[in-house]
């Protein structure tokens, strides 16, 4: 067995796991925990797409949710659109409004970008929160969207009576758009983002467009992340403005992938992996007693990664890995993948 | 016909002048070298012909093309590669990536921009690099990475800017050998260095500028004897003596 | 019209101190080139030291002044020291170091919470405070006594900033840091001790400017956070790294938020200076005094 036959295996097993994992785990409660870590994973991926690949620091990701989220629970309030069809939509739309907001700041240095993504969400947000009917959709301002349930579910409605649906929809985005982004880095399109990401002077003299294909990452990965608000609605029937439209939101995809490591396929996996349980657990065992506890840990954690692992917590679990697959691969046979 | 025609270029600063109608021209499979004191102008030439700045006037030909304000990455595609003074790798990619992505200029596809890489990696002697973190590299081997990286982007017409620069002695004999090569393959390359012994080795031609202005012209042996040009470089005192 | 008067007024002194922590986020963005998300958390931090020293020796709220601004010049000396510096050495081959605007939201973070784990969530009014309630009359026309002399130590600091940046030897050093650094650390001087100098001066800005607001405005732990955001609405405003243009910047959102809610509900005010904002970095994105190049 070579290493990276074990390695294919290793992640082979991973998935067989995750598929199985519902028929053992029957307590729903730990099954929204899983349904929210992919959810979190699923949504860091598509943020890693201009986070980590074209090298820029998106602080608004959490606006496209909220594209997402209102344009499907609104068609199919008004209209009754199906969800599936309005996820189309949003996404469209997020790629839209994605494109809009990069074409003039993605020409600049980051800073311009961060802050004006940041600016982006709260602009939207405030707006939202102040306008109960847009044309001929009620938007509610702050109270938000009640999306009335079925009790028995229907796919067509993107509601289901049990937890288990959402499991299987949410792992199976993950792992496509997983897929979608190994795919992307292998390709043309991710070299020259990741180029442009990090030399734009040098990327442009080897014959890059740094700035359109930003552009066109952007525009990819607001799509995606939009399908992810649906989601969201979806799962939890009710949407406000400080549910989907927050800035915390933003930062929170921003932690994770930094965590994780940006720019890598694994990253933000991992990173949701390990910061969703840190932060659910220390929410609701630290905050009633010492508010404000899990936060100051969140910090923590953020300050001693960026100081010992700057590329990210998968950097030494990748190290560890690729030593594990060398043991028990047999290491010196067999032609090693590159990464 | 010429492979670079630069007619009557003037690049301004704000109020300074730093290129003031300069005529040049480089045949094609020729090596013209551009020398000049420091602040000379000879970058600033560069960055206009590379279209990092739009000239302020005047006409730059490419191949029978006129590209004055035409985007880098489109002169790149149009077989116009450069190498940068300040050396910038991408530092936290392997050296392979770095020359992939020049690579990509003439083919979409990655298994071909990869081997393409690889035969560059090889003929710039980088090969056993390539696994390399580009920011790991010694200095000697980033400017080769450098050269390597424009080679990728398969360039009619190559711009070196000082690529020799920081290099000992036996490494810039590398570098020259390297040059002379290049020119074997019929490449026309257009050489900024202040290493002068590799300088008057390597061109066929030589052009000397001083604050923007060209104020020689000719053969490597000739310009060397010129008068003015041991005015600028030494100054007043060591001319006409 | 006197009543706009007022509100213009009202405006204008407020966004002066909007101005002045805004000219410290500036300073720090001008010589580091990264934007620093834990300035709102600095300004809380002088705002709760100011309280602190007043409320236990029952000194004059400004000459609190004399403790805030070494304490806090201090303070930010070695957050520089301690937490950036390691990190951009790490990530010298970065052109942007990312992982340094995230170090310094780590910080926001932990502040922000520390502040709530110590002195809970309590909105904190100024105790002894002379100047509570204090106004100048001239006319119909009201003018808040602590209002103003948050503005006039506002124009006062923006002058000895202007002026030790020109005049002075560190001054000079620091505004070559921020043109060119490799320039500057050829010319022998050490780009570590700048920057860390420049921190140490923008977060003593954000603590002198949280002494101009205590005796007008409450302490509470999270206070920062709508400052920060305006903060960067307004250097990018102003140009970020410009001295005037955070001063102009802050005064123009001053005015945005006093004289909106005359015409509009106080939420849609937000809403404009968002869109002001965005308006800005689509149309002039070097702001009213940025330089066009490089940022």
């Amino acid at each position: 067995m070579t290493p990276s036959r074990f390695k294919k295996i290793l992640l082979i097993l991973a998935v067989v796991l995750a598929f199985g994992l519902p028929l053992v785990l029957r307590s729903p409660t730990y099954l929204h925990i899983l349904i929210m870590l992919f959810l979190f994973a699923y949504m860091t991926t598509t943020w890693n797409l201009v986070g980590g690949f074209a090298g820029v620091l998106p602080l608004g990701h959490s606006v496209f949710v909220g594209i997402g989220a209102y344009t499907s629970t609104m068609l199919w309030l008004q209209w009754g659109i199906s969800p599936w069809i309005g996820m189309i939509v949003g996404g469209l739309i997020a790629a839209a409004v994605g494109t809009l907001i990069g074409l003039p700041t993605l020409k600049m240095r980051g800073a311009y970008f961060a802050l004006a993504t940041m600016a982006f969400v709260e602009g939207i947000r405030v707006m939202v929160e102040n306008i109960d009917k847009l044309g001929p959709f009620v938007l509610n301002g702050p109270r938000g969207l009640n999306i009335p349930p079925l009790p028995e579910g229907s796919l067509a409605a993107f509601q289901f009576a049990s937890k288990e649906p959402y499991y299987y929809i949410i792992l199976i985005m993950l792992l496509l758009v997983v897929g979608l982004t190994w795919r992307i880095s292998r390709s043309k399109m991710g070299y020259l983002l990741m180029a442009g990401g990090e030399e734009p002077d040098a990327a442009q003299a080897l014959g890059v467009n740094v700035t359109r294909y930003k552009v066109m990452a952007m525009a990819l990965s607001s799509f995606l992340t939009a399908l992810a608000g649906t989601f969201i609605a979806q799962l939890t029937l009710f949407i406000y403005p400080k549910s989907v439209l927050t800035l915390d939101l933003s930062f929170e995809l921003a932690f994770i992938a930094l965590i994780g490591g940006r720019g890598s396929i694994a990253g933000p996996i991992l990173g949701a992996l390990l910061l969703r349980p840190v932060s659910e657990f220390s929410r609701i065992y630290l905050s009633a007693t010492l508010p404000g506890l899990h936060l100051i840990i969140l910090g923590a954690i953020l300050i001693l990664v960026m100081l010992y692992q700057p590329r990210g917590l998968q950097e030494p679990i990748t190290r560890f890995f690729d030593r594990l697959a060398a043991r028990f691969g047999n290491g010196n046979g067999g032609t090693e993948e590159k990464a | 016909m010429n492979m670079l025609e630069i007619k009557d270029l003037t690049k301004d600063f704000g109020g300074l002048r730093a290129v003031d109608s300069l005529d040049l021209s480089i045949g094609t499979g020729e090596i013209l070298g551009l020398i000049g004191p420091n602040g000379a102008g000879k970058s600033t030439v560069f960055n206009c012909v590379a279209g990092l700045f739009p000239p302020s006037s005047g006409e730059i030909t490419f191949d029978g093309r006129r590209i004055n304000g035409v985007k880098p990455w489109n002169l790149c595609k149009a077989g116009l590669a450069r190498t940068f003074q300040i050396v910038k790798p991408f530092a936290t990619k392997s050296v392979l990536f770095n020359v992939m992505v020049g690579a990509f200029a003439v083919t979409d596809n990655t298994d071909e921009a990869r081997e393409r890489a690889i035969e560059v990696l090889d003929f710039l002697h980088l090969k056993k690099r390539m696994d390399m973190r580009a920011g790991n590299l010694t200095i000697a081997d980033r400017k080769r990475l450098e050269i390597a990286r424009a080679l990728a982007t398969g360039p009619k017409l190559l711009l070196l800017d000082e690529v020799m620069a920081g290099l000992r002695p036996t490494e810039v004999d590398e570098v020259i050998a390297i040059i002379r090569e290049l020119k074997g393959r019929g490449m026309t390359i257009f050489v900024i260095e202040h290493i002068m012994r590799a300088i008057m080795a390597l061109s066929d031609r030589l052009v000397v500028i001083q604050f923007g202005r060209k104020i020689c012209e000719g053969e490597p042996e000739a310009v060397a004897c010129d008068e003015n040009v041991i005015k600028a470089y030494l100054g007043e005192d060591y001319a006409a003596s | 019209m006197l009543y706009y008067l007022q509100d213009v007024i009202d405006g204008v002194l407020m966004g002066s101190i909007y101005g002045l922590l805004a000219l410290g986020l500036t300073l720090i963005f001008g010589v580091l080139k990264v934007i620093n998300f834990a300035h709102g958390s600095f300004l809380m931090l002088g705002m709760y030291v100011a309280y602190w020293t007043v409320s236990l020796t029952g000194l004059h709220p400004y000459l609190s002044l004399i403790l805030v601004v070494p304490a806090m010049f201090l303070f930010g000396y070695g957050f520089q020291k301690a937490l950036v510096q390691p990190i951009f050495k790490a990530e010298s081959d970065v052109r942007e170091p990312i992982t340094v605007i995230i170090v310094t939201t780590g910080v926001w973070y932990i502040l922000d919470n520390l502040a709530l784990l110590l002195f809970g969530p309590d909105y904190r009014a100024l105790t002894p405070n002379p100047l509570k309630g204090k106004m100048l009359e001239l006319g119909e026309i009201f003018i808040s006594l602590p209002k103003l002399y948050g503005c006039i130590s506002a124009l006062v600091t923006a002058g000895a900033l202007t002026w030790f940046l020109r005049a002075t030897r560190t001054g000079r050093a620091i505004r070559a840091v921020s043109l060119d650094r490799e320039a500057a650390s050829l010319m022998g001087i050490s780009q570590w001790r700048i920057f860390a100098v420049a921190m140490g001066i923008g977060t003593s800005i954000a603590g002198i400017s949280g002494v101009a607001l205590t005796p007008f405005y409450n302490v509470y732990p999270t206070v920062g956070v709508p400052f920060d955001v305006k903060c960067f609405v307004i250097v990018v405003l102003g140009g970020l790294g410009s001295i005037p243009g955070a001063m102009l910047g802050g005064v123009i959102i001053g005015l945005v938020e006093s004289l909106g809610p005359v015409f509009m509900t106080a939420t849609w005010t937000e809403a404009i200076v968002y869109g002001l904002f965005l308006l800005f970095l689509f149309v002039k994105p070097s702001g009213l005094f940025g330089v066009k190049y490089d940022w």
